[in-house]
Order: C-alpha cells, then structure tokens, then sequence
C-alpha cells in the first residue's frame, strides 16, 4: 500500500513538472485571427473601447484584437527576454527603439500612408529619434502617440502663480514656510536633465551635447557628446549654492517625494504627467499648482572665473522631451503585418490621441495638439489642473530634447554607468567615487567640478570611469 | 613514521587510477567473453537482449538509440534554434547569422541566431549524448547478465520479471528516477547554462542574444576583472568586490548569532517554570512569523523613514536637529548605522523562528537530567551551560549552518530595507549590499549577465566551502549515532 502511494505521488510529480515544463516554453503564439496590443496599464481600458470600435467600424478587418495594461516602463524588457511572447504591438518609451530594433523584437514599419501620417503629424524633434537601422537600411520604427516632458508641481497653498516662475521665488516662499524650496522624483539621468539641460531663456541655448550626430546605421557610432562648458559649470555651481541654502533644494527623502510635498518637507517638485495622480493625493486638487519649470538667474559666484557666462544670465531648467511609440513586434506573423501597421495607424491618429487625453490624461504627441487641450477646458470636459498638466507640459517640451539614444548602448553608458552619481555628488559637494582608481576629491572647487563634469562626458561615451585626468583635461572625453 | 608518510601519495595514485583500469579491463573482458548478442550489443542496442530472446527489453533499447541518433540527426529546433549536431556546431558561437532579413512588401522578417538558445540546446544536446553513452553501457550490460545467467543455468530475467524488481528489491530505483531527471531537466541544465553565462561577453549593454553584437565565449577574462579591474564593470568589481565580501560576512555571521541566541534566550525566558501564560507569549511572537516577512520590513522601513515616526519623535523631543538617516537610503549617510540597523531589525524578523524551534527542544530535555545535577549541586548557570546549551546547540548545529547561508544569501532583508544603501558613489554595490543584492543590480540594474553569473559563482563556492568544512567539523555531523 505504502509503495502505491509513493508511486502515485511520484506519477503526480512527473505530470506536474511536465505540465509546467510545457506551459513554460510553448511561447504560445495567439491565433492568426487575433491581435494583442500592449499599452500602459491606465490606458488599457480605453484603447480595448477605441479598438472595438475599430473592428465594428470595419468587418472586413477579420482580426479580433485584445488590449493589455502593462507597466510601460517594463515593456521594452519583457520584449526582449522573449518576443515571441510578447504582444503584436507594444508600447515603449523611443529611448528603447534602438535596443528593440538591433535584436531583432521590432519590425519595420513600411506602410507608406502611415509614414506619411507620422512625418506630417510629429515635431522634427521626435523624427530624429523613431527611425533605426536594420541591415545598414534606416527604417522607421515607433510611431510616437504620447508625449511626454518634465514641469513643477507646487503647493498652491504657500507658493504663488508669480514665486512659482522662479527658483529664487520659491525659495522666498520657502523661507516664510521654513522649509525646502524644490525636490525631484529620483536623481537619475531622466530626473537630473532639468539642471543639465537648462537653457539661456534669452536664446534658447546651452553647450550640452548628448550624442550629437550619432548613428545606429554606421556601426552604432556615438556622436558627439559634451558637457565640460562654462555654462554648465556655472548652473552647477548655482545649484550647488541652491542645495546648501536651507530653503533651496533638496533630493526626495527616503520616504518618496511625495512625503516631501505632503509634509511639507519642500513646496515644490519637478516631475511628471504620470506622477499627476500622486502628486494630487499628496496635495489635493484645489492646492495642486503646475507650472513650467521655474528659472533661475546666475549669481556672481557660480560665473566667478568664468568667461563665456556672467552674472544675471537667467536660464530656464531644462527637461528631456519624449514620446511614447508604438511598436510592431518582429516575431508576428507576417500575414498579419498589413492589419498590424493599419491598427498602428489608427492608434496614433489625432483622433485616438484626442480621445486617449480626456479618458486618460495622455497629452498627445501630434503638432498643435495644445489647441485641442485648450478647446477642452474651455468646453468644460477637462479640471483645471488636468488643463494645466498638458499645457505646462506642451509648452515644456519647447524647452527639452528628446532622449537622444539611438543604440541600447548609448542608453545603457547614459543612464546605467554613474554619470548622474557624479552630477549628484557635485550637487552635495561630495568627493567621487567615494573609494576606487579615479577619485575626485573634492566637488567644491572651479578644478572639481571640471573634473566631474569631464567624468560624466567619458562615462557617456566610454561607459566606464577615466584612467586619469590629464591636465589640462580633453576637450572631448 | 617514514614508512607511513611514503604510502599515503602512493596508495592516492592507484585509488586515482585503479577504477579506471578496472573499467577498461572489465569492458574488454566482456566483450570477449560476452556471446554474440552481447558483442552485437557494441554497436547495435538490444541486439543482446534480442539474442536472449528478451524481445520487449531489446526493443526499447533499440528504439531509444534510433530515437537519438535520429535527433541527433535531423537536429528539430525549436524558434529556429536546432538540437542535435548543429546544436554542438553552433555552440562555438563562431557560426552564427545576425539574420533580420526583411521583406518590406510582405513583412517576412527572418530572426537571427539565438545565442542564449544555442547555449541551452547546446547543453542539451551533450546530455542526451551522455545519456546515449549510459543506455550503451546498460544495453550491454543487460545483455552481458543474461549471458552470466544463462551460464549458471538461470532463465534469463524477462521485461515483467524486471518491472516486478523495480516494484520490490530496486524500488528505490523507481522512486528515484523521476527525481533526477526533474532536478536534471529544472536544476542542473540551467545552473550550467547561467555557469556557462560567466564564460561569455553578455551583457545587455553593447552585446545582444539575438540580432547585431552577438555575445561569444570569452574564456577566463570575467573572472580575471575581479583582480585586474578590466572590461566595463572591472573597476567595480576589483575595488568592491571584497568590502561587500567581507560586510556579507560580518552580516552573516551577526544576523545569524543574535537571531539565534536571542531566539533561546526568549524561549527559556517563555519556558520557565512557573511563568503564566505561557501559551500568549508564544502566540505573540509567533505573529511576527504569521505576517510576511516584506510587510514586516517595509512596515520597519516607515518606521525608521525620514518622516516615520521615529525621526519625528525625536525631532518633536528636540534630540536632534533633522531627520537620521536610520537605514542608509541616501549617499550621505552613515554606513555604520545601516549596517547595524539591518542586524537589529532581523532579529525581529528572525528570532521567532529560533524561539519556536528551540522551545520544542527544551521541552525534550530529559527532566532526570536537571534533577540529578540539582542533587549534585550544580548552579543554574552551571546546568545551563552543561546540559541546556550543549542539547541545544548539538540538535540545532545543521539549522545554525543553514540559516548562515541563508543569511548570507538574505535578499530580503537588506534590499527592502536599505536597498543596499548607503551608496558608494560612482558604484553599485553600496554600504549594506551583500553579494547577492548587488549580483541583483549587477544584472537587473546593469544587464551585465556575464558578471553577475561570476559574482554568483563566487558566492556560490564560498557558501559550498564553509557549509562543507563547518559542517563536517561538527559534533552533529561527526556524532550523529551517539545522539539519543
């Protein structure tokens, strides 16, 4: 009896590993009648209405299509541990393009109505940044239908309209509050770009360059990159006086950001439309400021020893500019591409995009779209905080540019190999790294900050620290 | 003494050696001495087993070697990746095709080599190889018995005697076997395939699996940058790798420690006699096991946060100016606080499980004992160390090892807590990180999955060395009989 049981138990084992083993590498791929779309999860609802209109709209489309929320910010990975499995169309940030496109997870999108709807709907400064390379051919991509940039949410309750336009008014506010002016939602490369791409309001300009001219078709070359100008040293040295002074700028606390501005830990932070609805919680509708980016003017000490900046210069801060894409996933089967690049098409049309920001919020990425939001709150269909959100967004991206990676490689040396560490560091005046070959042992002075600013532009390009720094340091790292 | 001294190397070589021969000699001998069948069974599986008229027996072993030598053959791929002597071809990763070639008319896309897949179905393939060669050995061997029997005058043994076996004096056989071939097919093949990981250029970065870049074999050179600092994550490796070693260490051995003698103490403080109840004490500690340990920790990360009440507490008191970095979760702050606040915080989360363990224990201990060092005069410090303890550390030596690797391998603690925080700035692995969270962001973080299998390899042979050696050194292991 003892050994019936044992058996039976050992059967029940062998079937149990081998119905997982099954169910874990089948990649069952969805029938050829059936599409899958991949959106991000707040928008899953109203893509599966816009799409079922869709089909019910066109019979002979002969496709049933399903919509998933995913975490966008997860998609681009989940597609290339294993495409097959993943949905026929899918949504990314464009900084993943390049990634998707070398290992073979996004197709080409050919369908030249579609081409023609993304050329004439989307700014230049997406269309440099949707198209890759396959076989030393440039193909576009993703097909941009969000759009996306940083701007200030403040606490309407301490901060004024006015206060709020500079960061010398939000740290008076501060100082009559007792507390920090401004925080950030994470000091990485994405949330760092409001100091390192900040702009001279006068013209517009800055000597930051991020892989200037780089080219996915050309061997993945890298561009040009700097950011060793006295521009930038000086905004350093501004936000190094703004952090050290007790109602400047803090970084997010260890509990989040969003216990910053609940607790009035600091009145403001730079962040986001999808922090809108965190930011919102912390402070409430009615004390829910948004506002462009404040600027700031240079003090004589942060252009002290400096020749190609002086002292009152002000400047804007300044944001990375993105879109949202859509991708066709290369595993697909090819008898589906036509239907797949007209779904595409329909997707990211101004229409759909109209619809996905009164039902979600997704301020769209088409050309003029502000004088949609603007016909929305005007017909009472939008809050005024989700007006604001657009708007101070759209108007934004005028002053940012969109993540310029064109390879996973520039993305990964960008974002993953210390860059922002360093910028960090010379924001808390700290020495870097704190143990290792390379150390900087001071990011006080005119000499350390060069050091860390020649640092970040060899870890963007090399995507590990310098051996040395030579003196005088490289022009171009 | 000389004498003995110049046997030991001696009797080493001929242990080292012997089997071998023997198993050469032996295979010769059977093939000579083998019948027909058993000489056919060389080359053909079963034939001998066919020759002794065991048909059902012989069919299987035929089948199975068609069954490989056919899948060795026409190689059946998977994803466009094949199995078979294209699967061993292409595992030189020399031989590989970006692919992606593309019609834009029909949208036809060809996916290029798949060079995690190839390293899979590579491994794969080598183990079916094996397994050829031990169905080889079996089919001869079966054969070669018969011929033993059929020489003594006994019926050779027929497919349903066999079964019958399996059920009765091999039983354990059949037990066994769907367990090794699920620890096989689920363990085994995927730790050499992440082993394999550690030989090669992968990395998410520059490299890719599919498409351009395709990653390749790199010999030795990973496991050289922990000394010599090359390749990308070099310097990180060779200047972090033995601080977070050495911290991995100092956490185990602590975390272990106070959970484990916080653990007896509290259960002889609940066990002592004349204590009222007993069973309330034991159900409150318990609850820290009943709630998930990751709710535990956050709860105690929010508690110990720059706005959790703690820091507010002692802001309101007017005993500090702002907020203490309790937990390490910015650049700046101490290293040595967090790293003492992660020991603290796991005894919360730890010591119940010994508490639990070690009351059940001293439940067990004979009362005579006790009794009759009372009689004699011993101190209640006395019995506790020369009864109490040495019982108690004799039952629970093999949990004490394990619960050191688990700790050292402790993802949990230290990643919800401080997330390996504070940050060394300018590397990954920070003040608190062990091996195993940063191997995490080496991998996840980074996409350097080369690095990430050497760090687990480093981990895993240091785990092996002092779980053998402490283990082995033992009283539980050395005197298991005695034990009553």
């Amino acid at each position: 009896m003892k050994k019936l049981i044992s058996l039976l138990l050992a059967a029940c084992m062998v079937l149990t590993l081998t119905a997982c083993g099954g169910g874990g590498g089948g990649g069952k791929k969805p029938e050829d009648t059936k599409i899958v779309v991949w959106v991000g999860e707040e928008s899953a609802e109203f893509y599966q209405k816009a799409c079922d209109d869709y089909v019910a709209a066109h019979p002979d489309f002969g496709y049933t299509i399903t919509v998933k929320g995913m975490d966008t910010g997860a998609v681009a990975g989940t597609v290339t541990n294993d495409p097959s499995a993943a949905a026929d169309i899918f949504t990314v940030a464009h900084d993943n393009i390049g990634k998707l496109a070398a290992t073979q997870c996004a197709k080409p999108i050919t369908d030249e109505s579609l081409i023609r709807q993304v050329k004439a709907d989307n700014p230049a400064s997406f269309q440099n940044v949707i198209y890759s390379s396959l076989n030393g051919q440039t193909y576009l991509y993703g097909v941009p239908y969000i759009s996306q940039a940083l701007f200030m949410y403040y606490n309407k309750d301490k901060v004024t309209e006015q206060q709020a336009e500079s960061f010398e008014g939000l740290r008076e506010a501060a100082k009559a509050a007792g507390t920090k002016a401004i925080t950030v939602t994470g000091d990485d490369g994405f949330n760092n770009s409001f100091a390192l791409l900040a702009t001279r309001v006068s013209d517009h300009a800055t000597t930051v360059k991020i892989y200037q001219g780089a080219d996915a078709a050309s061997g993945g070359s890298k561009g040009t990159s700097y950011c060793q100008g006295d521009d930038t040293v000086a905004i350093v040295r501004w936000l190094q006086e703004y952090a050290a002074d007790p109602n400047g700028f803090k970084w997010a606390s260890s509990d989040g950001w969003e216990a910053d501005l609940k607790n009035g830990g600091a009145l403001a932070v730079i962040g986001g439309a999808w922090h809108y609805n965190s930011a919102k919680a912390a402070l409430s509708e009615t004390n829910l400021g948004i506002a462009l980016i404040p600027t700031f003017t240079l003090t004589a000490a942060a252009c002290e020893g400096l020749s190609d900046v002086k002292a009152g210069d002000v400047y804007r801060g300044g944001t990375f500019a993105d879109c949202k894409v859509f991708m066709i996933n290369a595993h697909s089967d090819a008898s589906k591409y036509a239907a797949l690049q007209t779904l595409v098409k329909y997707l990211s049309s101004k229409e759909v995009q109209n619809e996905s920001y009164l039902n979600c919020l997704n301020v769209p990425a088409y050309v003029g779209a502000s004088e949609f939001i603007k016909s929305c709150f005007d017909g009472g269909k939008v809050t005024e905080s989700q007006y604001m959100l657009a708007c101070k967004q759209v108007e934004m991206a005028e002053w940012g540019i969109p993540q310029p990676f064109l390879t996973g490689t520039l993305n990964t040396y960008y974002y993953s190999k210390n860059a922002p560490a360093v910028l960090r560091a010379m924001i808390d005046k700290t020495a870097y790294p704190t143990t290792g070959d390379v150390i900087i042992s001071e990011t006080e002075s005119l000499e350390g900050i060069r050091k860390g600013l020649y640092m970040m532009e060899y870890l963007w390009m090399h995507g590990q620290n310098p051996k040395d720094f030579p003196s005088p340091l490289p022009v171009q790292a | 003494m000389d004498s003995t001294l110049n046997k030991v190397p001696k009797k080493k070589t001929i242990d080292l050696f012997e089997p071998i021969g023997e198993a050469i000699s032996n295979f010769r001998k059977r093939f000579e001495d083998g019948s027909l069948g058993t000489k056919l069974s060389h080359f053909i599986f079963g034939a001998g087993n066919f020759y002794h008229k065991q048909y059902i027996k012989g069919a299987i072993f035929l089948l199975l070697q068609i069954a490989i030598i056919l899948f060795m053959v026409l190689c059946p791929s998977i994803n466009g990746t094949p199995y078979g002597w294209k699967a061993l071809y292409n595992l030189s990763l020399t031989h590989l095709h970006e692919g992606g070639d593309f019609d834009p008319m029909t949208g036809e896309f060809s996916i290029g080599s798949d060079c995690k897949l190839i390293i899979l179905f590579g491994f794969v393939t080598i183990a079916v190889i094996i397994i050829y060669f031990l169905l080889w050995g079996m089919s001869i061997s079966s054969s070669f018995k018969a011929d033993m029997d059929e020489k003594i005058g006994k019926k050779p043994t027929s497919f349903i005697d066999d079964l019958r076996e399996l059920l009765d004096s091999r039983f354990h056989i059949t037990m066994l076997t769907p367990t090794c071939i699920a620890a096989l097919v689920f363990t085994i093949l995927p730790t050499i395939f992440m082993i394999a990981l550690a030989f090669t250029t992968y990395n998410s970065q520059d490299m890719n699996d599919i498409g351009t870049n395709l990653f390749h074999w790199n010999g030795l050179q990973n496991f050289r940058a922990v000394f010599t600092g090359e390749g990308s994550l070099g310097v990180e490796i060779k200047n972090r790798f033995m601080p977070v070693l050495g911290w991995t260490f100092i956490w185990a051995i602590f975390a272990t420690l106070s959970c484990y003698f916080g653990g007896i103490i509290l259960a002889l403080l609940i066990n002592k006699k004349g204590l009222k109840g007993k069973k309330i004490f034991r159900t409150v500690f318990i609850f820290t096991i009943a709630v998930p340990q990751f709710i535990s920790l956050l709860a105690v990360r929010n508690l110990l946060g720059e706005y959790g009440p703690v820091n507010s507490m002692l802001v309101n008191l007017g005993w500090i100016a702002k907020p203490i970095g309790f937990l390490g979760l910015h650049p700046g702050d101490s290293e040595n606080l967090a790293k003492v606040m992660v020991i603290i915080v796991n005894m919360w989360v730890g010591i119940p499980y010994t508490m639990l363990m070690t009351s059940g224990i001293l439940m067990n201990i004979p009362a005579d004992l006790y009794e009759a060092a009372r009689v004699d005069g011993a101190s209640t410090v006395k019995m506790f160390m020369k009864i109490t303890l040495p019982y108690v550390i004799f039952v629970t030596t093999p949990y004490l090892i394990s619960s050191f690797v688990g700790n050292i391998n402790s993802f949990n603690t230290i990643f919800l807590l401080t997330g390996g925080g504070p940050t060394y700035t300018g590397y990954q692995a920070g003040g608190t990180d062990l091996l195993v969270t940063w191997l995490y962001k080496v991998t996840i973080d980074q996409g350097s999955y080369n690095t990430g299998a050497v760090i687990g390899i480093f981990t895993f042979l240091i785990t092996a060395t002092i779980t053998l050696i402490t283990y082995r050194r033992s009283k539980a292991y050395n005197e298991e009989d005695t034990f009553q």
